[in-house]
């Protein structure tokens, strides 16, 4: 099995050592870092320190340098930003840390987007996400939404005050098959049900796995609506993406 | 500990007194951020969006929460978006059952040159109409209750007139162009504020959304301590400030700056909380909103209430402005909940 101590970046190694306290965790992140090559490390661990400039730069030396895009984009982007996630999580770092990283993990993609794009592989799956109607909280779902992409989402982000016919016509025009939804107020929370009804209504309802989360929304509310999953957290978020979206490893 | 004193007091003079950690007869109740609701809307026929427009109907919503669930305050501005609107900020006014807000996927500002306070600001129907509103108020309830009003700080400004996001990564990237716009944004805060003490207001609450949901505690310290010190100063009033979320890993440096109170939220423990701020600053709350007014029954709102009285928070009210739709039966516990509570004390 890989240890910690085996991994040569040393930023890595300390963020894992300082930050990732639970075991499961801990063995799945070395895991991550234990057969990839130090530019990778390199690039995962400026992703972590939030430096744009940096990981613009590695990302691009790395793909003219003839690395495989997709390597790059699992083992250098998607590798920090798994650290990122748990770091906020367990309040590590805060909101404007994050993104800092997400702005840092952007810097990388746009190197990367354009090869994938062209060479026609496929995303891990593709999601709608937006803050339901009467809502305009959004730092929550913007997270949410950067740490999907950072593991490899295709993410549509329909912002906030989402009405149902918007996240319908989504749906059908960018042939999604996975929706979140995110509220904060009490008020709004009502409005992730009747989206749900809207689904039903137009015969979509099948199609398609919704997740939904907030802060005051729980389990209990998710299941009484008639939601597919719940999550917690961002962490939590891209878990049950994966799950609903058939891509769990 | 509160000592009691035996001598009835009224609303104003026990808000006051809670608020400086003086004697009083019994705790107040009072929500120093917004007690509207859909039910009391309709009781006195002041509806959203427009009593959050309308002087009249503003203060007629607002002295419900002494004339219909008896607290001991009345605080008339139920959003956080009446100097964003006078700013120039976009704005959506929602209906009757959802609070206006503010488009910050718009943002009216990028950098601190932009920042300028409007030279109407003060008469913008949308300011002006809090102060009308704390003038009616004074005059009708001005001697038995304490008149709340509400000026935003800098950093929640931040988030309306710079976006939340852009204004957090400029606070990472360049604190010292953050502090720039947080100097020059304070000129609205302590306008706004001066000008309700002139309309009447007793005390003031002054959010300011530095909370540990978005950043670190010690951001508080390097970005909030001073200046929020200096508001003492400034607007020479009882401020109540009102962080929501998790708060007590900042609460040592909220006690140093000399505000009278601060409004604190449930996902903080009263006993815990009343720990770190060791009597240098009263606190107000903290029941929880989502949950228990909103959604639970009268004795789970007791049990909160009592849980705060024990700890000897000075204040005792909801969370955070009360959503919409939360039952009036639910409210009126409150301060039946406090009576019970002191009635109880005085008989063992
Ligand atoms: C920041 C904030 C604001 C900012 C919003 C800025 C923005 N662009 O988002 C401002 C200051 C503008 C604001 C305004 C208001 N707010 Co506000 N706000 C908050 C605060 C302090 C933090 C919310 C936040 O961003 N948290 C940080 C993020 C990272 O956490 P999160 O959103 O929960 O997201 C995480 C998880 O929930 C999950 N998640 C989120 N979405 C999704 C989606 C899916 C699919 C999944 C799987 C997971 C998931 O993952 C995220 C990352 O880990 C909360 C306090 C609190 N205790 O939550 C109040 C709070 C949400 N606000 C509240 C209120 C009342 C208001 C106002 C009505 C105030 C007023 N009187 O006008 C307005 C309403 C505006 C509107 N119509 O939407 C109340 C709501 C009460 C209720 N439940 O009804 C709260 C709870 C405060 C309180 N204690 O009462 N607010
Ligand atoms: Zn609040």
């Amino acid at each position: 099995m890989a240890e910690l101590k085996d991994i040569q970046n040393e930023v890595i190694r300390q963020e894992i050592g300082e930050f990732i306290e639970r075991e499961d965790e801990r063995q799945k992140i070395v895991g991550l870092y234990a057969n990839t090559s130090s530019a990778m490390h390199d690039i995962a661990a400026n992703i972590i320190l939030g430096e744009h400039l940096k990981v613009d730069e590695l990302t691009r030396q790395a793909i003219e340098g003839g690395s495989d895009a997709l390597e790059v984009m699992d083992d250098g982007l998607i590798a920090g930003m798994a650290i990122v996630g748990i770091k906020f999580r367990e309040n590590f770092i805060f909101v404007p840390e994050v993104l800092a990283c997400a702005r840092a993990m952007k810097a990388g993609m746009k190197h990367i987007d354009p090869i994938l794009s062209a060479s026609g592989i496929e995303p891990v799956g593709k999601v709608i996400m937006g803050t339901v109607k009467g809502d305009l909280h959004d730092i929550g779902k913007n997270l949410c939404v950067m740490m999907l992409r950072g593991a490899g989402f295709e993410v549509l982000d329909l912002g906030v005050d989402t009405s149902p016919d918007d996240f319908i016509e989504a749906v059908e025009e960018h042939s999604a098959n996975l929706v979140g939804m995110s509220a904060l107020l009490t008020t709004t929370m009502p409005n992730m049900g009747k989206t749900i009804e809207a689904f039903i209504d137009a015969d979509l309802r099948d199609d398609i796995k919704i997740m939904v989360g907030g802060a005051p929304v729980t389990r209990e509310f998710a299941d009484d609506m008639g939601a597919d999953a719940y999550g917690a957290n961002a962490v939590e978020c891209v878990d049950i993406a994966k799950q609903l979206s058939g891509a769990a490893k | 500990m509160i000592q009691q004193i035996p001598e009835p007091m009224t609303s104003r003079q026990r808000v006051l007194a809670a608020l400086s950690r003086q004697p009083v007869d019994r705790t107040p109740i009072c929500n120093p951020t917004s007690v509207a609701t859909v039910e009391l809307m309709d009781l006195v026929d002041a509806p959203f969006p427009e009593s959050n427009r309308n002087a009249e109907k503003m203060a007629r919503l607002a002295a419900t929460s002494y004339t219909e669930l008896g607290f001991d305050t009345i605080m008339p501005v139920f959003t956080i978006i009446q100097e964003s609107s006078a700013l120039g900020c976009k704005m959506q006014w929602e209906g009757k059952d959802n609070w206006p807000t503010v488009k910050m996927n718009e943002p009216i500002w990028a950098e601190p040159e932009d920042i300028s306070i409007p030279s109407d600001f003060l008469t913008h129907p949308d300011t002006q109409c809090v102060l009308d509103a704390i003038g009616i108020l004074k005059k009708e309830f001005g001697d038995e209750v304490a008149i709340i009003g509400k000026t935003m700080g800098p950093w929640s400004l931040g988030y309306h007139c710079f976006g939340v996001e852009k204004f957090l990564l400029m606070s990472l990237d360049d604190p010292d162009k953050t502090r720039r716009c947080l100097e020059k944004m304070k000129q609205a805060t302590i306008e706004f504020g001066r000008a309700q003490i002139e309309a009447g207001a007793d005390a003031i609450t002054l959010p300011d959304h530095a909370t540990g949901d978005l950043v670190s505690g010690e951001y508080y310290d390097r970005f909030l301590k001073e200046m929020h010190t200096q508001f003492v100063e400034d607007i020479p009033i009882p401020i109540i400030l009102h962080i929501c979320g998790r708060t007590v890993d900042r609460m040592d440096y909220i006690a140093q700056t000399g505000m009278a109170a601060f409004h604190y939220d449930s996902r903080n423990k009263p006993v815990e909380s009343m720990e770190t701020v060791t009597q240098r600053i009263s606190l107000v709350g903290n029941i929880n909103n989502p949950e228990t007014l909103y959604a639970k029954g009268p004795e789970e709102v007791a049990a909160e209430v009592f849980e705060n009285l024990d700890a000897g928070v000075q204040l005792v009210g909801p969370e955070c402005a009360i959503p919409l739709q939360t039952p009036i039966e639910n409210l009126k516990v409150i301060p039946e909940a406090v009576r019970r509570w002191h009635a109880n004390r005085s008989e063992n």
